[in-house]
């Protein structure tokens, strides 16, 4: 679990699981259903495609809206979630999740631009 | 298609216009088709209101527009129409029409409708032809203004009086004298006419500006540029054999000549130049008063003047013109003579030489009138003259390395731009001032010593003072950094106080009001800035002053950046 928390974890979208099968990512998505059991929800990310995301333990609160989840992708394309961050409505400016769609596509068509890598005085 | 313009309002529906003015949706009929594509214009939006304009009446189109959408529908816009007989004397619809498609044939509606109407007992002659205008006394005949050269002395000219100045005395070594000068047009073109001494008492009381004249046997002489700024070589003297009759047929004669400038090529006019323009007025500030120099009160308006090359401009208004002015119903309006000035980038002046009209009976106000009622209103418009303070539609986003790589300020005029930056450095001496207390006067005040301010500019001691900010800054950002002058708005925004505070600080609690300025370092802002080269005794240097600052909106700045790569990538 602090493994995945150490490493640079590239942000992707629902189009981009299934580059990183294993890989520790941070995805960025609206939350659509949660699983009775707490322990599975799905999520929508800002091009409307779908990523189911399993969780450990249980969730032990009302997850809604915009969430933030920290995991490594799996075989079967869903993620493992270590840790997750809502993105509370009422604090600061509304977040576009459009909008960062499209800046995660600048991201990745151009990574000679955006260098995914630990910093070297590590 | 409708040969004598004689039509049936079959039908009348309203439409509200959302955030704009209501439009009035009418079927029209020529007793064989009907067609729904006719919008009245705003301005005759009352006859609807008022029932005069109502289903089966007969109407008459004096004036209409007609404009082509983008799926290729066309829609008439009616500018002037006359109800002939009402719909109570109509009593109900005439004629079975059917919907128009393209490629009837309708060569026989007009007689349809005459036919139709003689069962009313109504006679619609056909209007006599105008006769050609007939000189008075049997004279020679009327010349056009433009074949007026000093060669010629036997002439009569028929025009409209566009202008008239009042009486000015003279009185030097060689005597007394007076005179007034005017201008006149006609169909072919315009020319100033001056009368002195005797003329002034036989012709000042008759003229009236608006109304036509017979003249005849003026000198003329070659035009002197320096008093007058109309199209003619020549200028016209009255002398004693000249004369002036009022013509009362002068429908025909124009109310105005102009030649005007679309509001997009003002930009490359140079500065100080007369101009006429000709828009629609999108917004009007209310009226203002302030002294000049010379401390007589004057009263001043602004409004924003739109045309079809989607380009906004401000104009002023002084004196009476300010304040008789009437913008509701976004009048076009027309200006013979404006004053272009650097004010803002660019923006115009009604001066007192300049001729203001509100909605001209000439064909391009009806061309205005029909493009903005169909698309002109949605448009926000590209502003030409930069407001203090505002922001405006069409933000010119750089960075602070392209201040000097694209030598921004180096031109006649000043460049404004946008750029987000981050503030690196403050400089807190000095940064107060004492300025006079009166309300719309900031200029730095003398310490008496005494107790007592004076200020030189309103040539008054007062025992007050108030504190003013001019705070200069250093911005930065990835690429290069730039020293700015921030006024009072801009400084007190990003110093998050204000000046009154500041200087209260300043003198009690020197830490606190230093750790003002250590908290405003390092924010980031939007700065609107205005650059200019300035030169002081051979040195020539790049002048920066803040003339907004606003938080960065980062939803907007992200899309800018977005839109920035993706047109980077496809070069």
């Amino acid at each position: 679990m602090t493994a995945v928390l150490d490493v640079p974890k590239p942000r992707i979208n629902s189009s981009m699981l299934s580059q990183y099968p294993g890989r520790p990512v941070c995805f960025v998505g609206h939350v659509d259903k949660v699983h009775p059991t707490g322990k599975m929800f799905k999520m929508l990310d800002g091009e409307g495609k779908a990523a189911q995301v399993e969780l450990n333990d249980p969730l032990e609160e009302e997850l809604s809206g915009i969430v933030e989840v920290i995991g490594v992708v799996s075989n079967k394309g869903t993620i493992m979630a270590s840790t997750y961050n809502i993105l509370r409505e009422d604090k600061g400016i509304a977040f576009d999740l459009e909008l960062y769609n499209e800046a995660l596509k600048v991201i990745h068509d151009y990574p000679q631009h955006y260098p995914f890598q630990v910093a070297a005085s590590e | 298609m409708f040969m004598e313009n004689i039509n049936f309002s079959l039908n009348i529906r309203k439409i509200d216009g959302g955030n704009g003015p209501v439009r009035f949706r009418l079927m029209m009929s020529d007793g064989l088709h009907t067609m729904s594509s006719f919008m009245l214009s705003t301005q005759l939006n009352p006859m609807a209101e008022n029932n005069r304009l109502a289903p089966n009446c007969v109407c008459q189109l004096k004036k209409n527009v007609t404009n082509v959408l983008k799926d290729g529908r066309r829609v008439v816009v009616i500018l002037d129409m006359d109800v002939i007989m009402s719909a109570e004397d109509v009593g109900g619809r005439i004629g079975e029409p059917t919907p128009y498609t393209d490629g009837d044939a309708s060569k026989h509606s007009a007689q349809h409708i005459h036919n139709i109407l003689k069962g009313f007992n109504r006679d619609f002659g056909k209007k006599a032809p105008p006769a050609l205008p007939a000189t008075p006394g049997g004279g020679s005949k009327v010349v056009p203004i433009a074949s007026l050269n000093p060669y010629q002395s036997k002439w009569t000219i028929r025009a409209r009086v566009t202008n008239k100045s009042s009486i000015r005395t003279w009185s030097n070594s060689r005597g007394d004298g007076k005179l007034f000068s005017m201008e006149i047009v006609d169909e072919s073109g315009e020319i100033r006419v001056t009368g002195f001494n005797q003329e002034v008492d036989k012709f000042y009381s008759l003229i009236e500006t608006g109304k036509v004249f017979y003249i005849s046997k003026g000198s003329l002489k070659i035009a002197n540029k320096q008093y007058s700024s109309l199209k003619n070589d020549y200028e016209m003297t009255l002398n004693g054999e000249s004369t002036i009759i009022p013509c009362e047929d002068s429908s025909d004669v124009p109310m105005v000549q102009c030649d005007f400038v679309s509001i997009a090529d003002l930009e490359a006019r140079d500065k100080d130049a007369i101009v006429d323009v000709i828009g629609v007025c999108k917004s009007v500030d209310e009226v203002t008063r302030l002294t000049t120099k010379s401390s007589r009160e004057v009263s001043k308006r602004t409004l924003s003047l739109m045309d079809m090359s989607g380009k906004v401009v401000n104009v002023t208004l002084w004196g009476e013109e300010a304040e008789n002015f009437d913008g509701s119903g976004q009048p076009i309006v027309a200006i013979k003579g404006a004053k272009l000035s650097d004010f803002g980038g660019r923006s115009l002046s009604a001066s007192f030489s300049s001729t203001l009209m509100i909605n001209p009976d000439i064909p391009e106000a009806y061309k205005l009138r029909g493009w903005y009622d169909n698309e002109g209103h949605a448009i926000d418009g590209e502003s030409l003259t930069e407001v203090r303070g505002s922001g405006g539609a069409n933000t010119n986003w750089k960075t602070l390395a392209d201040v000097k790589t694209e030598h921004l300020g180096h031109g006649d005029k000043a460049d404004y731009f946008s750029c987000t930056a981050t503030v690196v450095y403050l400089r807190k001496e000095n940064c107060l001032y004492q300025a006079c207390p009166s309300q719309d006067c900031n200029k730095k005040v003398v310490d008496q010593q005494n107790g007592m301010f004076r200020c030189e500019k309103c040539d008054k001691e007062f025992p007050n003072f108030k504190y003013r900010l001019i705070l200069s800054a250093n911005i930065a950002d990835y690429g290069d950094n730039q020293w700015v002058t921030c006024f009072q708005e801009s400084a007190e925004a990003i110093l998050g106080q204000n000046a009154a505070y500041l200087g209260q600080l300043k003198e009690s609690n020197e830490s606190a009001f230093d750790e003002i300025f250590q908290q405003a370092n390092f924010n980031t802002f939007v700065f609107r800035n205005r650059v200019k080269l300035e030169t002081y005794n051979d040195e020539s240097r790049i002048k920066a002053t803040v003339m907004d600052v606003k938080p960065v909106d980062h939803k907007e700045y992200s899309k800018r950046l977005i839109m920035n790569i993706k047109k980077l990538a496809a070069q």
